[in-house]
């Protein structure tokens, strides 16, 4: 009996031993393949087997073989890079960083959209919630680049980490000549990211109010400081990390020391010794600590304080002109609540795509990008989302700009990832914490 | 001669054993190596970034802002990170919450445990189902229903104005997170109780109190003696699981401070600031080592493990 136990023993160690061997090898093989036919036979058959005995090897194995068994698939059939569309199957894998609307945007009016127009084409969408996986990705896109073999990732819908990416060489820089109808949209804009990403639409911050509690909004930031001072416990905003509503608040009001030639810099580069200019901001916020909502409480997040407006607990915050019209639209927000552009205004901005600099498909994503800013699909995101087109105003019917009038004036921009980054921080010690007792 | 067959015989064996052995270590190598891989040298590889030694084919650690970098290995991360006021009010709200949860959860669920394992009736077995339930409700959804029934103008507050009492939500503050955790924890922590009582045997209760022995008698002189390893083991693991939360100190908490998982996920995204975060992790890993090593301490003593 023992014999027989022993023998199974060993066959069942060799096979399981051998078969987890086949499979890290063909997936680490199939990742560069010299004939796209060789290799899928091998993950295919063996990650099934090993699936049942090492579940974590397997997930990164076969993880690893779709999308490059998917990428390697067009370079098979003749690419034909002259003509706007790319002919034979595609598949994109796009990546989309933000908020549940826009992933309804994309998944459920913007990528049927395409379909129809350009059926041979998929987008596969990997939604990450606010951004959680966005440093997974960036990890994923900057190991790639270091081994030398495609990502898997065409596209991205992000934020700072297009500009940081595309300064280490990982996002392809864009012009008119890739996508043409770049040129149709404001350039102050695209120079927000360095031209590392197409800002397909836009929004800014505005601020909302309860129209039948607050008969004479504020209009200007003076004002509204003034205003909360003088109603406590009726207003209030997130932390700058948790939403880009709060953020643009307190940008605004750190805005306030900083002089106007130091503005450009604040807004494109770095310079940490200037932070000292933000004292007189955060002296302000520091201030009007008792007078926010509860005394001193912070909602964490864009759609938390737009459910705090929602429920009547505050009658004035600063919230995104997209999701304060679309929660209007759902009667999410009661009818009185309206929304105003204070002078001088709260910073908005484009939501940019970057093109991975090693995606095997950038025609085809050129092709989509283009699509995406002609005034079909822009028409689409105004109607969606409440958006402001990525085209420039002059680009778009009379009723759309008849719409946004009241909210649709300048928006200011905010600072450089580095500069937020460092405001982020900040914001939680010298505003929300408790300062250190001072050396004497 | 059957001197020489009995040795044989003993070489036999040892040979089969030894065979026996090493198959099964060959066996559990797969998931050792994935660990290893996986968590170990990672591990070590961030534990010497937050020394100094930034990787230069790591883009996550290089890119990071502030960064302290040093030829030799050196404790200047850890410095700064103590001298700050604001990561000494995080580190002291993580213990006071930590040991004021830990000690909660112990003491609810020793009630709950006794009370089902000596008590009788249709309630016992009410209760039985229903200290079961956090164990299947996702974190985020107790964690938002917590909030619903405690937070300001919630529901709590509603039945209490009924009665006439005034009321001070306690979430948002660190009681809020306290109550989280305990909520969460209690079914693991019955459980484990749950099975050491019930090895308790009932003969040496009743001798007890044949003897004239009170119910605290009972309890504190047989029962908890007894039962002092399946405590331990709950306290062990309650503390290395509270310490390192996150969701439940992020959705319930104060804005500041903050709890070290929230700590070190702002300092790593919100302020790119990975190196301070990596520093904290380790303070964090250090501390839970300490746990770790009074349950195996505990558990080896017993000569059993769970």
């Amino acid at each position: 009996m023992s014999a027989t136990r022993r023998r199974f023993l060993q066959y069942g160690t060799f096979s399981v031993l051998s078969v987890g061997a086949a499979a890290l090898l063909a997936a680490c093989s199939s990742a560069a393949p010299p004939s796209p036919t060789a290799p899928p036979a091998a993950p295919t058959s063996a990650p099934t087997a090993a699936a049942s005995v090492q579940p974590t090897v397997a997930a990164t194995t076969v993880a690893q073989a779709a999308p490059t068994v998917a990428s390697s698939a067009p370079t098979v059939a003749p690419a034909v890079t002259t003509a706007a569309k790319a002919t034979g199957p595609v598949t994109i894998n796009h990546y989309l960083s933000g908020d549940v609307n826009i992933r309804d945007l994309w998944s459920k009016t913007l990528l049927p959209a395409y379909q129809k127009v350009n059926p041979s084409v998929t987008i596969n969408v990997t939604f990450s919630e606010h951004g959680t996986g966005d440093a997974t990705t960036f990890d994923r896109i900057a190991a790639a680049k270091q081994a030398g073999k495609p990502s898997g990732v065409d596209s991205w819908e992000t934020g700072n980490y297009l500009l940081q990416g595309g300064q280490a060489g990982l996002i392809e820089k864009l012009s008119p000549e890739q996508i043409p109808n770049l040129a149709k949209v404001p350039s102050a804009v695209i120079g927000q990211y360095d031209s590392y990403g197409v800002p397909y639409r836009g929004s800014s911050v505005v601020l909302a109010y309860n129209s039948k509690e607050v008969s004479n909004p504020p209009k200007t930031l003076d004002d509204l400081l003034k205003w909360i001072k003088n109603n406590p416990g009726k207003f209030t905003y997130n932390p700058p990390d948790t939403g880009g509503s709060g953020a643009a608040f307190v940008t605004r009001v750190l805005m306030m020391g900083i002089p106007d030639s130091d503005l450009k810099l604040f807004q494109t580069g770095y310079d940490q010794s200037k932070e000292s200019e933000w004292d007189k901001g955060w002296a302000t916020l520091k201030d009007l600590n008792s007078a926010i909502y509860n005394n001193g409480f912070y909602p964490k997040g864009n759609v938390p304080v737009l459910q705090t407006l929602g429920k009547d607990a505050i009658s004035v915050a600063p919230v995104w002109s997209d999701q304060g019209l679309q929660y209007l639209n759902q009667k999410l927000l009661p009818p009185e609540v309206k929304l105003l552009q204070i002078d001088p205004p709260f910073s908005g901005g484009g939501a940019f795509i970057g093109v991975i600099a090693d995606s095997q498909n950038k025609s085809a994503v050129y092709a989509w990008l283009n699509w995406v800013l002609t005034p079909e699909p822009q028409q689409m995101i105004i109607d969606t989302i409440q958006g402001y087109p990525g085209l420039d105003w002059q680009y778009m019917p009379d009723a759309v700009r008849q719409k946004f009038a009241d909210i649709a004036k300048n928006f200011s921009f905010g600072f450089s990832a580095k500069f937020s980054s460092d405001m982020n921080q900040q914001w939680y010690e010298k505003v929300a914490g408790t300062p250190p007792p001072k050396k004497s | 001669m059957t001197e020489t067959v009995r040795v044989s015989r003993a070489l036999e064996s040892l040979r089969l054993r030894s065979q026996e052995a090493a198959l099964g270590l060959i066996l559990a190598l797969p998931p050792f190596l994935v660990l290893i891989l996986l968590i170990v040298y990672p591990a070590i590889e961030a534990f010497t970034f937050s020394l100094g030694q930034v990787p230069t084919d790591n883009a996550a650690f290089s890119t990071g802002m502030h960064l302290i970098v040093s030829p030799t290995p050196t404790l200047e991360v850890y410095r700064q990170l103590f001298a700050s006021s604001f990561f000494q009010a995080d580190l002291s709200l993580t213990f006071t919450v930590t040991f004021l949860s830990v000690v909660l959860i112990l003491i609810v669920s020793y009630v709950l445990a006794l009370y089902v394992r000596f008590g009788s009736g249709g309630l016992v077995s009410i209760v039985r189902s229903l200290y079961l339930i956090p164990m299947f409700v996702p974190v985020v959804i107790a964690s938002y229903a917590l909030i619903t029934f405690y937070v300001d103008h919630g529901l709590l507050q509603a039945l209490l104005s009924q009665v006439g009492m005034g009321y001070s939500s306690p979430i948002y503050k660190m009681l809020g997170i306290v109550i989280g955790e305990v909520w969460t924890n209690i079914p693991f922590a019955v459980l484990l109780l749950g099975s050491g009582l019930d090895g308790l045997p009932q003969e040496m209760v009743e001798a007890a109190q044949d003897a004239g022995a009170g119910f605290f008698s009972v309890l504190f002189r047989i029962v908890v003696p007894l039962n002092l390893v399946p405590a331990m083991i709950v306290v062990t693991f309650s503390f290395i699981g509270v310490l390192g939360s996150f969701t439940i100190p992020y959705l319930l908490g104060p804005n500041a401070p903050q709890m070290l998982g929230v700590a070190m996920q702002a300092y790593f995204i919100s302020y790119q600031q990975p190196q301070p975060a990596v520093a904290m992790a380790v303070i964090t890993f250090l501390l839970a080592a300490i746990a770790g090593a009074v349950y195996v301490w505990a558990t080896a003593r017993s000569g059993k493990a769970v």
